[in-house]
């Protein structure tokens, strides 16, 4: 990255819609995006900041967030072969030319990009993304990987993920957020909607792994479609300060989603999840496990929903939230509601706890000559071990694991 | 160097209520040393007193092992230092593996001061050679290894893993809280017999139980009552079987007795 390019760019302040459409026509992209992301531009500037609960949003002024239009850390990691299949991994941008007809009718249906200020400038200025398609029946058996990055010195990346699962398609994904350099106060916003095809099964792991100055505030839906299955796998350790909206939409009878949460805080670090589990079809099935450390002076937040629609009914949900604290003046809030708009519920259970580590633990591992350090270590990792265990590759289960040991 | 376990008027509160009132105790190596008593006599707190649980406060009194104080000393330390616990109630641990917990409880033990762990750790292909064969001599099934720590364990998988670990860590001072109860009998026989082989002449080794059935086949060679905070009768083997026949009562009227 060159320091003059950037200096150049307009910071958000300084945009209008009439530039952000004569970039995306100079990028040869089809009317309708030209028009939709103009549109969403417009709903970003004359929309209020959103006023998230228990998020320190106050350090990120528009003044030094300075959009490249154009892609700068998208990577992937794939089989080729896979192309014989009709699997298509590629960048978003170049999929607009080439699979207009799979991402016109899918993006922005899962996730509103007119839902909030920061959804709409996703939508309007996304660079960076890629188009994951998988055909009907076709399994993908070995994780795919995707990974944007940050590049040094930048000060904003928007990423927009589109994953489309047919029919019994089943798919593998590692999704990755992390940034190069010592970013200063930079911005990275990404998107990401899964649409899991009638008996579909998605393995998604999504890790977000930012330096010290990235506020990372982003939206990821995974709607599954009827008999649909979601395993996902929701890892934070990075960042400045994090706001994630993450949805699974149980759109399909039948459909389910297994998901597990781990996020590690420390120094000043305030990540907040607000992960939603969304009952629409009938007999639908979520379980959410969402494991929260916290040490040094950070700040934690879970602030969880579950929503069961009108429609749907017998659904069974359980959600469970626990936290550990490592230090007296690290915070965890858990803030978890339950909405339900029917009277045709199966079963709805949850679970919640907060507290130090516990201290007959503690004493067991000592009593077998463990010193307390390390028992910490070893009872902080079995915590997240079910995060963990959801790592398909065994490289970066171990890269993850040295990270988190690294901030205990 | 003079290797028992020597407690001298051991003093310990609880919440700040006083649980052990001056407990006299000592354990030769080379011996089996049984400790019988009603419920709530303060059995499991002097073992724990022994570990070094933070939350029992050591009022007044000594605990020496190897010549040391011990009451100094964290409960790592006491484990270094040879002693330990096979709990009443293990601890569960979940997302941490028998296995992985076990080598690093070998570790922890083999870690000198001032040596990089790394060269002291146990070598892989040994700890699961040494594994298998511990699991094997108490008949327990290598997918133990896998699961976790204590987690979704059956009171008698819980002790029996208890026993595993003593095998793997080869102690010089066991206290064994209850360790008999929860097991059926086949494995009361199995677990009793891999206590039985780790008996050597450096091993000391205080068994804590409510029935004679496990000191058949751990044979202790002192006996020891324990009531309401103190050892009020000690003895050879015979005790043992007396208060298998009589129970408590004919010892607390004797106290009485003795007391007016
Ligand atoms: N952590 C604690 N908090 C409060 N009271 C305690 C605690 N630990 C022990 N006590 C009390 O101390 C007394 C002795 O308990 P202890 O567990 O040592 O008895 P025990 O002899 O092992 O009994 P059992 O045969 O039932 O295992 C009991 O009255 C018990 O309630
Ligand atoms: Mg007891």
């Amino acid at each position: 990255m060159q320091a003059n390019e950037l200096q150049n760019m307009p910071t958000l302040g300084l945009l209008s819609s009439d530039m952000i459409a004569a970039q995306a026509r100079a990028a040869n992209e089809p009317e309708w995006m030209v028009t939709w992301r103009a549109e969403a531009w417009d709903f970003f500037a004359q929309a209020a900041p959103p006023k998230w609960r228990r998020t320190q949003l106050a350090e990120l002024q528009q003044e030094t967030i300075a959009p490249l239009f154009k892609a700068q850390g998208t990577a992937i990691q794939w089989d080729k072969a896979l192309e014989s299949k009709g699997v298509v991994f590629s960048s978003l941008a170049a999929a607009l030319h080439t699979h207009e007809d799979l991402i016109r009718p899918h993006i922005g249906t899962a996730v509103n990009p007119l839902a909030h200020k920061f959804s709409a400038m996703r939508a309007a200025l996304w660079q960076d993304g890629v188009l994951l398609y998988v055909p009907r029946n076709v399994e993908v058996e070995l994780p795919l990987r995707l990974s944007y990055t940050l590049a040094d010195g930048s000060r904003a990346m928007f990423p927009y993920t589109i994953v489309i699962l047919e029919q019994h398609a089943r798919l593998s994904l590692v999704e990755e957020y992390t940034s190069r350099g010592i970013p200063e106060t930079a911005l990275v916003a990404p998107t990401t909607e899964l649409f899991i095809g009638p008996g579909a099964e998605v393995r998604y792991l999504t890790l977000q792994q930012q330096g010290q100055g990235v506020y990372q505030i982003g939206g990821q839906v995974m709607q599954l479609g009827r008999d649909a299955l979601g395993k996902w796998t929701s890892i934070a350790l990075g960042g400045q300060l994090q706001h994630m909206e993450l949805e699974a939409r149980m759109q399909g009878d039948g459909s389910r989603i297994n998901w597990v949460g781990a996020t590690f805080g420390n120094q000043q670090q305030n990540l907040v999840t607000v992960p939603w589990l969304r009952h629409i079809g009938t007999n639908t099935e979520s379980h959410l496990e969402f494991k929260t450390v916290v040490t040094d002076k950070s700040y934690s937040v879970f602030d969880g929903m579950i929503k069961i629609e009108h429609e749907s009914h017998s659904t069974v949900t359980r959600l469970e939230e626990h936290a550990i604290h490592l230090g007296s003046e690290a915070r965890s809030d858990s803030i978890p509601g339950l909405m339900i708009d029917t009277n045709d519920v199966a079963r709805a259970g949850h679970a919640s706890t907060s507290g130090q580590v516990d201290e007959e633990q503690l004493f067991y591992m000592q009593a077998r000559g463990i010193r307390p350090d390390e028992a910490k270590r070893l009872i902080v990792m079995g915590f997240f071990e079910p995060a963990l265990a959801a790592v398909p590759l065994e490289a970066l289960r171990e890269s993850l694991e040295a990270a988190i040991e690294a901030k205990i | 160097m003079a290797s028992e376990l020597i407690i001298k008027e051991l003093h310990v509160a609880v919440n700040g209520q006083e649980i052990l009132k001056g407990v006299n105790l000592t354990v030769q190596p080379g011996t089996v040393h049984a400790i019988m008593g009603p419920n709530g006599s303060g059995k499991s707190t002097l073992a724990y007193t022994i570990a070094g649980h933070p939350n029992y406060e050591v009022t007044d009194g000594e605990i020496i092992y190897k010549g040391e104080n011990i009451l100094e000393l964290e409960a790592d330390e006491r484990s270094k230092l040879g002693i330990f616990l096979a709990f009443q109630y293990p601890v569960a641990v979940p997302g941490v593996t028998v296995a992985n917990f076990l080598r690093a409880a070998i570790n922890a033990q083999r870690a000198q001061e001032g040596v990089d762990p790394k060269e002291t750790a146990i070598p892989m292909v040994q700890f699961r050679r040494e594994l298998r064969a511990a699991m094997e001599s108490l008949s327990m099934d290598e997918s133990f290894a896998r699961r976790y720590l204590n987690d979704g364990f059956s009171g008698g998988e819980k002790k029996r893993l208890e026993i595993l670990q003593m095998t793997m860590l080869k102690p010089s001072m066991a206290v064994m809280d209850e360790t008999d109860s929860g097991l059926d009998i086949d494995a009361l026989r199995v677990v009793s017999e891999g206590v039985n082989r780790l008996l050597n002449p450096e091993l000391g080794v205080l068994v804590i139980t409510h029935y004679q059935r496990l000191l058949d086949y751990i044979k202790p060679q002192f006996v020891s009552v324990m009531m309401e905070g103190r050892v009020v009768r000690s003895g050879g083997p015979e005790l043992a079987l007396e208060l298998e026949e009589r129970g408590y009562d004919w010892i607390k009227e004797e106290l009485v007795g003795d007391a007016s």
